[in-house]
């Protein structure tokens, strides 16, 4: 980035997201819902992750350092304490699966020292591996915790010969000092944008699914283009009245379930949770 | 002069003699030759292959399109090494040539049912992206150029060549000055676009 690039694009650096007319020029605004309720906590898409994106299997000791590299993850919230308190602990735990939320003014982006991690046309918070040098400042930044560092070599002790055989060559293997993230299986989405181009369309809804969502015994993850109005994202984001563009959700009907997790950080995420519906009468 | 400014004036001329002599053979192009950072990696390493396959008879001498044998580069991201059959398809009948060295190690690796061990030239690292589908599709399906051109820019000139090697830098600087042009749409439209600056677009 030269400096006459950087002060002609002064705008364009120091946008704030999300504005006005930001997906005029753009055929693609990736989104997602969760649907709480049917979440059953089997974590059936985290193993799809692992296997979909080659994430390490680090092991029990590393695990409980907390160096796992899971990018989508069941939180599980018991009755116990308070921060965890449950509405009915005798029911069993209450599951939230969490990944990246693909936020529009994502806080990893600006402190990020060398660029790594930007935001992509089609609303996607990019990480760039080969650029990343491990400052780890956006996984400190990162209100969710859903960035994930390589604080060993894991290809050597993830997949000894012959079970590098196993991963997926759209994915790149990643090293160590690398922070990473989930990519909302980009390459997936890269593979339909080819096919969808070559007939001269765009993607059509249920085209592209991610490992998490196509995993999903309960269907409980729906994964789509925000853009394209006919879409079930979209419908399902316009139902449960939720703008992508505010902080604060005004409902008119109180029965609507829709939230995204943190929205008060104004960090606009991408992914809408549904909340659980708990029968408070039984 | 005293002491003192005569040891400023050894020490400066000492360090401008080193100076000078150090940057000469840079400043005049020496025997490194072009001296940008792609010029200087441009040059692949020279690949053993099992066979010298001639891509100057093929391509240049025959006039056979790429594509007849790298056919994933319409239609996928790599552009793909033919299988040896596609090889035999044709050798098989060409009876006039059967007797040359390198025809008799073809039937020999067909008679021996192995599949040739080719050896990639042009090798990306594994965190990079690059759509051969989407170039062709545009430069010579779209804008009806031809193919040698085409392939050409990221390949240079293979059919004056026997075995390929790497003579543009691929680099991502490299790739990103042509990224920055305007490019046609297609062969009649006056349409311009570029291509794609999305990081993602390249980087898995």
């Amino acid at each position: 980035m030269s400096l006459s690039n950087l002060i002609k694009n002064w705008s364009y650096f120091r946008v704030r997201r999300p504005y006005e007319g930001q997906y005029e020029k753009s055929d693609y605004k990736w989104a997602m819902v969760i649907d709480l309720d049917a979440c059953i906590g089997c974590n059936a898409c985290t193993t799809a992750c692992y296997a979909e994106n080659n994430l390490p299997v680090v092991g029990k000791t590393l695990y409980g350092k907390g160096q796992a590299m899971h990018w989508i993850r069941i939180e599980r919230y018991w009755g116990e304490g308070d921060v965890m308190q449950t509405d009915f602990p005798d029911r069993g735990a209450q599951y939230l699966p969490m990944l990246c939320q693909q936020c529009e003014a994502a806080p990893c982006e600006p402190v990020c020292p060398v660029g790594a991690t930007h935001h992509s046309p089609d609303g996607l918070n990019t990480q760039v591996y080969n650029r990343c040098v491990g400052s780890r400042y956006c996984s400190a930044n990162c209100p969710y915790k859903v960035r994930y560092f390589n604080w060993w070599n894991y290809p050597e002790r993830a997949w000894p010969n012959p079970l590098e055989l196993q991963l997926n060559p759209d994915v790149t293997v990643r090293s160590k000092g690398v922070m990473e993230k989930c990519t909302f299986c980009m390459q997936r989405i890269r593979y339909s944008m080819d096919k969808a181009k070559d007939q001269d369309r765009l993607i059509q809804d249920g085209e592209v699914v991610t490992a998490c969502a196509q995993a999903c015994p309960t269907s409980a993850i729906t994964f789509g283009n925000l853009l394209d109005k006919t879409s079930k994202v979209a419908a399902m984001w316009k139902r449960q009245e939720i703008d992508l563009a505010t902080d604060h959700q005004e409902k008119e009907d109180p029965n609507m379930r829709g939230y995204r997790v943190l929205e008060f950080m104004r960090t606009y995420p991408s992914i809408v949770y549904l909340e659980r519906v708990r029968d408070y009468e039984a | 002069m005293n002491s003192c400014m005569k040891k400023v004036f050894w020490a400066a001329a000492f360090w401008l003699l080193c100076g000078v002599t150090a940057a000469e053979p840079f400043v005049s192009g020496g025997p490194i030759g072009s001296q940008t950072w792609d010029g200087y990696f441009a040059q692949g390493p020279v690949v053993d292959q099992p066979i010298e396959f001639p891509h100057n008879t093929h391509a240049g001498r025959m006039q056979i399109n790429c594509m007849y044998c790298h056919t994933g580069a319409r239609r996928s991201n790599v552009s793909a090494i033919p299988r040896l059959d596609k090889c035999m398809g044709c050798h098989n009948l060409l009876e006039e040539v059967k007797d040359r060295p390198r025809i008799k190690r073809l039937f020999w690796y067909w008679e021996h049912k192995q599949a040739i061990p080719w050896k990639k030239v042009h090798d990306l690292p594994d965190f990079v992206r690059f759509n051969h589908e989407r170039h062709i599709q545009r430069f010579y399906f779209k804008q009806h150029r031809p193919v040698r051109e085409v392939c050409g820019y990221c390949h240079g000139d293979i059919a004056s060549m026997t075995v390929a090697r790497r003579v543009k830098a691929l680099s991502m600087g490299w790739c990103i000055d042509c990224h920055m042009k305007d490019h046609k749409v297609s062969a009649t439209s006056t349409e311009t676009i570029h291509g794609p600056h999305d990081c993602w677009m390249c980087h898995k």
